[in-house]
């Protein structure tokens, strides 16, 4: 029998380039509104001039196996996020609301999801489920310039994804937190644990201003 | 905390193949998956049943091409089209956000007609007629004092042709665009040198790309699919990737080795790697000697003046770092450079162009796989016949001082039209934001504010931009998404040739450029008297692209207009060659009929007074496309005018003089924005709307400034107060500042004005836009190119003085006119009599191209046709 399908993405640092492609195409794509994001490259900084290194760290949902988004949600209120067969987390708008929402997006050690201004729900990247469903890359995936996202069913091993991670070694986001990501990053060593832990507390806004953090590599 | 290392699945053989990311062109077979994810295709959130309609993207002038997904008349969404060779089925940051030019808050929708004073704001909607008739007459009254008064002024004009038809028309060759201000000079060296005007390198299978002052990685000619391939060969073919910039740009953050440099000195770097090569033994002397007009016995003699520790003493870069760099360039295996703006726009630019060129050509790296290539691309028919006489060229356009600046010289216009070189009476303005994108914008408010020297302007645009606020009408244009154009750019060794279609009908009454112009020259000459209504017989916007499309040789079998508007893109190589592709265009053999006729002088081939070939080892090739048909090494022309034939470097003289405490500015384009044209665009405006002065760590320090502190830049024509981003990441005598922020129609920007849309009017999170530079950087010329200094000013940095206020910006009129007088006093003092005919041979892009082929093609030859969509069949 075949395996059930599972989704994963790889993002390989080494290719991002950091042209936001990504980023206005989820905005399009999702009709994200201003101010919030389901996906962002973050820009960092290293070194003394002229020994000076710049590096890109695109961020969006890792669709945890454990979700701490979904462990956060208060009693009676487990079903407001769930987790598809496919691994994709979603969220059920009539119940993700108000408090609910607060507390979902409280749990998420990597701040991705975020509140919808005006409707006050719960929002997230959900890897354009619509779009997988309908046979279609993730809007991100589908542009990415660099050529640095790959997505695709990791039970499949005729998978790009599949040998992506196959031929390369991948880390996942703060795996001390348990979640289980199923977001991989190749070459995510360049960047430190220091460097991490700190990642969470930028402004996922205003990408002008440039973190200058430390990282290796 | 230690970040832990996981090999998520580990397994064996067969799965590490080799693999391609992302869906290429063509290679679609190649994946097996059960359940294989398209890379594009329409999934509308609600669901709805989208109509797919291809276009080619016009957000920047790189012309992807794109799918339109419209739901119920609405674009909703736009992405790559998949069948595209150059973009590959991916659209960059802007093009993803393209469909909100059409939804612009600032757009405007309906001809409008000044009421109040110019520039005041005050306006009146009228109708078409009225405002066609109107400008008619206007152009009318102007045609019977001289047409020559009658001025058009464009920019991104992307009509292949229509603006020339309709000047020629009106028997005006007043006629402007803003190459001057872009890449001119690059340009202009690679005419003399070779023929066409642009490179293709061959990123994806080199092994070592030199990039001088080049942002492949947010901007710059072939942004999108360039970087696509430069990414495949520095991840799958190991390429390396050396990047000399003074500043941090993402190209260099991606780069093996970020080498910043003292701005204009990238000649001199050049130059010792030539000569470095040389001297090691290194060099290609068979390439030197077949296909240039040097031997490399005086190649060498003439480059033993750059050496690498002078080329250190110009440019900071140490001459051990120049010696390992040449050496490893020439010794890697194929390898390229790549230039832009950051190398060319300098008064020194052409020179060093031909410079880092000359790396390309010691090393034989020139038309060859993962080499330096000839471009390919074709120009267009110039539509449905009849065609206009060629009126004189106006001084304007050509100003004898620049005979050899082929690409205008359109930021010497404002001056020029200041001390009434040429008498304006009408003044048309198209696709360009002069008083933002131009040096020493407040010269061109002067000129757009005074009636006097231009007693009536028209502005065709989209919306109000910071010139179109001083027409005293209207015209409303329509956005790429609503007009008709032929597209082909040669950013692929895979040409193509693509089609834009309007996706949806314009809004409002929006009109298409096209539509404007036939309607307007039959409103001109209603009865045909005037001689102008007869080129304008061809109908519709439609037809003409369609005829100007068939025009191209094997479109037709291949299926023709019908094959365009349904895939929007007919790729005219075998869509599989891209790996294979067979290069060595220069080494061609020439056929029977084309030899026919022909007689030798020195080793060139002439028929009919045209070179047509070259002989090599008593071989006939076709060569380069220059007069001699070699790679002109020595420039005969440029010896001509006064200037240095051989490949050569010159400081630039207010360099050499800089005080200690003196800096140059920079300015640069962000990966989300494309110049003034952008910044209405929310989601692009969201990622980058502020554009703090990136100025070095030590040298901040130095002037008490900190980071986001306000400071004061002053220049020889003005100041400006901004704030300061302290960073690590940049030259310490440099200061560089983003483009595509501080319009100063502040009314459109940040609160949008009167937008309707709900997510802008409630979501708005920002209110600084920034503070543009231009006003205070004054106009400097390359004499050769006549391109724009950009990036040569010298400028101080303080702390702002007390009563400076964020955003203050001053020019003085004085000033910036001795800084014009100063450029001009540069220029050649040799007349040539035919200087407009000498400059209008070498003028390859803005002409109507009544030769297909004629844009690029010199070389570039159609061969291997194969219908790539088996439409055909
Ligand atoms: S990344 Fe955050 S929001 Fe996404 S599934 Fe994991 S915990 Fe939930
Ligand atoms: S589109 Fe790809 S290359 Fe560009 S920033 Fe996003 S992840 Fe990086
Ligand atoms: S690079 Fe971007 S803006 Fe330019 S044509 Fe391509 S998608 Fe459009």
């Amino acid at each position: 029998m075949a395996k059930k399908i599972k989704y994963a993405m790889v993002i390989d640092i080494n290719r991002c380039i950091g042209c936001k492609a990504c980023m206005t195409s989820c905005k399009a794509e999702n009709e994200v509104p201003l101010g919030v994001f389901r996906n962002h490259v973050r820009e960092l900084e290293k070194g003394i001039y002229p020994n000076m290194k710049k590096i890109f760290l695109p961020v969006l949902c890792n669709q945890c196996d454990k979700p701490a988004c979904k462990a956060a949600l208060p009693e009676g209120y487990e079903d407001a996020i769930t987790k598809r067969d496919d691994g994709i987390v979603v969220w059920d708008e009539a119940k993700c609301k108000g408090k609910v929402a607060e507390a979902a997006i409280e749990g998420c050690p990597y701040s991705n999801p975020y509140m919808h201004p005006q409707k006050n729900v719960f929002q997230k990247c959900d890897y354009c489920a619509h779009r997988v469903d309908a046979g279609l890359q993730p809007a991100c995936v589908a542009t990415c310039i660099g050529g640095a996202r790959i997505f695709g069913d990791v039970n499949d091993s005729t998978s790009d994804v599949f040998k992506y991670m196959a031929t390369h070694s991948t880390h996942v986001l703060k795996p001390e937190e348990g979640t289980e990501p199923n977001t991989y990053y190749v070459a995510l060593d360049r960047i430190t644990a220091e460097r991490l832990e700190g990642s969470q507390q930028l402004p996922p806004t205003d990408a002008t201003e440039i973190a200058v953090e430390n990282f290796s590599g | 905390m230690q970040l832990k290392r996981r090999k998520f699945i580990q397994l064996g053989s067969a799965a590490g193949a080799a693999l391609t990311v992302g869906s290429q062109f063509g290679m679609k077979a190649k994946a097996s998956a059960l359940m294989e994810l398209k890379q594009t295709g329409s999934a509308s959130p609600t669901g709805k049943k989208n109509q797919e309609i291809p276009y080619t993207c016009l957000t920047c002038n790189i012309e992807d091409g794109g799918i339109a997904y419209v739901e119920d008349g609405r674009i909703r969404r736009l992405e790559g089209n998949p069948n595209h060779p150059g973009n590959r089925g991916k659209l960059c940051a802007k093009g993803n956000a393209g469909h909100l030019h059409v939804y612009d808050p600032t757009r405007i929708l309906n001809p409008l007609k000044r009421v109040g004073p110019r520039g005041s704001g005050k306006w009146k909607r009228i109708t078409w007629d009225e405002a066609l008739s109107e400008v008619a007459g206007k152009i009318q009254g102007a045609m019977d004092i001289d047409p020559m008064s009658v001025m058009f002024q464009y920019g991104r004009n992307r009509t292949h042709g229509l603006v020339y038809r309709f000047m020629n028309a009106l028997g005006s060759g007043t006629v402007n665009n803003h190459t001057s201000i872009c890449e001119c000079n690059k340009k202009v060296a690679m005419e003399h040198a070779w023929g066409p005007d642009i490179e293709t390198p061959d990123f994806a299978h080199t092994k070592y790309i030199l990039n001088f002052g080049s942002n492949l990685a947010e901007a710059a000619y072939f942004h999108n699919p360039y970087i696509q391939r430069l990414m495949d060969g520095k991840i799958e073919n190991k390429a390396k990737l050396v990047t000399f910039d003074p500043r941090m740009t993402n190209t260099g953050a991606i780069s093996d080795e970020w080498i910043p440099l003292k701005p204009a000195t990238d000649g001199v770097v050049a130059l010792a790697m030539c000569n470095v090569i040389l001297q090691e033994g290194l060099a290609d002397t068979e390439f030197i000697r077949k296909y240039t007009n040097v031997t490399a016995h005086q190649l060498t003699e003439h480059l033993k003046q750059y050496t690498p520790e002078f080329a250190e003493k110009e440019s900071g870069v140490s001459a051990d770092t120049i010696r390992r760099i040449a050496i490893e360039f020439a010794t890697a295996g194929p390898a390229t450079t790549y230039t832009y703006r950051g190398s060319s726009m300098h008064q020194n630019g052409v020179y060093t162009e031909k410079a880092t060129m000359m790396l390309n050509v010691v090393t034989g790296n020139i038309e060859k796989r993962g080499g330096f290539n000839l471009p390919r691309g074709l120009g267009f028919g110039g539509g449905p016949g009849p065609h206009p006489p060629k009126p004189p060229h106006s001084i304007l356009k050509y100003p004898p001082e620049y005979p050899l600046a082929s690409h205008h010289v359109s930021h010497h216009v404002s001056h020029s039209i200041l001390e009434g070189r040429q008498k304006i009476n009408v003044f048309m303005l198209y696709c360009h934001n002069p008083l933002y994108t131009q040096p020493d914008g407040d010269t061109w408010k002067q000129i757009l504010t005074s009636e006097k020297h231009i007693p009536y302007s028209v502005s065709f645009s989209i919306n109000m931009d910071d010139s179109t606020k001083y027409a005293d009408i209207i015209l409303p244009d329509t956005t790429f998404l609503e007009r008709w154009d032929p597209e082909s750019m040669p950013s692929s060794a895979l040409g193509w040739v693509g089609l834009r279609q309007p996706v949806i009908k314009p809004l409002g009454n929006a009109k298409a450029f096209r539509d404007t112009i036939y309607e307007l020259a039959q409103k001109i000459d209603p009865d045909g008297k005037r001689g102008v209504k007869k080129y304008f017989s061809y109908g519709s916007a439609e037809s003409y692209v369609k005829n100007q499309l068939e025009a191209t040789p094997g479109l037709k079998a291949a299926g023709g207009f019908k094959l365009l508007k349904k895939y929007g893109v007919w790729p005219f190589y075998d869509k599989k060659k891209e790996d294979n592709f067979k290069f060595g265009a220069h080494e061609e053999t020439l056929s029977e009929s084309d030899l026919a006729g022909t007689t030798l002088e020195g080793r060139t081939l002439m028929k009919g007074g045209k070179s047509v070939g070259l002989m090599v080892d008593g071989k006939a090739v076709r060569g380069f496309g220059t007069p001699s048909r070699t790679f002109q090494v020595n420039v005969p022309e440029w010896e001509h005018y006064g200037f240095e034939p051989m490949p050569h470097y010159e400081a630039i003289e207010d360099h050499k003089r800089m005080k200690s405490d003196e800096l140059l500015l920079s300015t640069y384009k962000p990966n989300v924005h494309t110049q003034s044209r952008t910044p209405n665009l929310k989601w692009l405006q969201e990622l980058h709307h502020r554009n703090p002065a990136w100025i070095n760590t030590e040298t901040a320090k130095a002037r008490g400034i900190g980071n986001d502190d306000l400071i004061r830049i002053t220049s020889p024509i003005g100041y400006m107060v901004t704030k300061a981003r302290v960073t690590e990441g940049i030259h310490p005598q440099v200061v560089a500042i983003a483009t595509s922020s501080g319009m100063s129609n502040k009314s459109t920007l940040g609160n949008y004005g009167g937008s309707k849309d709900p997510d802008i009017v409630q979501n708005t999170w920002w209110d600084d836009t920034g503070v543009h530079p231009n006003q205070i950087i004054p106009v400097s010329t390359d004499p050769i190119g006549g391109g724009m200094g950009w990036f040569d000013t010298v400028i101080t940095v303080t702390k702002a003085k007390s009563g400076d206020k964020y955003g203050d910006t001053r020019s003085d009129r004085g000033a910036a006119r001795k800084a014009f007088e100063k450029a001009l006093s540069k220029a050649t003092k040799v007349r040539t009599e035919d200087a407009h005919n000498t400059t209008a041979k070498t003028n390859v892009r803005d002409e109507i191209h009544t030769e297909v082929g004629g844009v690029f093609g010199t070389t570039a030859k159609l061969r291997d046709f194969e219908d790539p969509f088996n439409t055909t069949a």
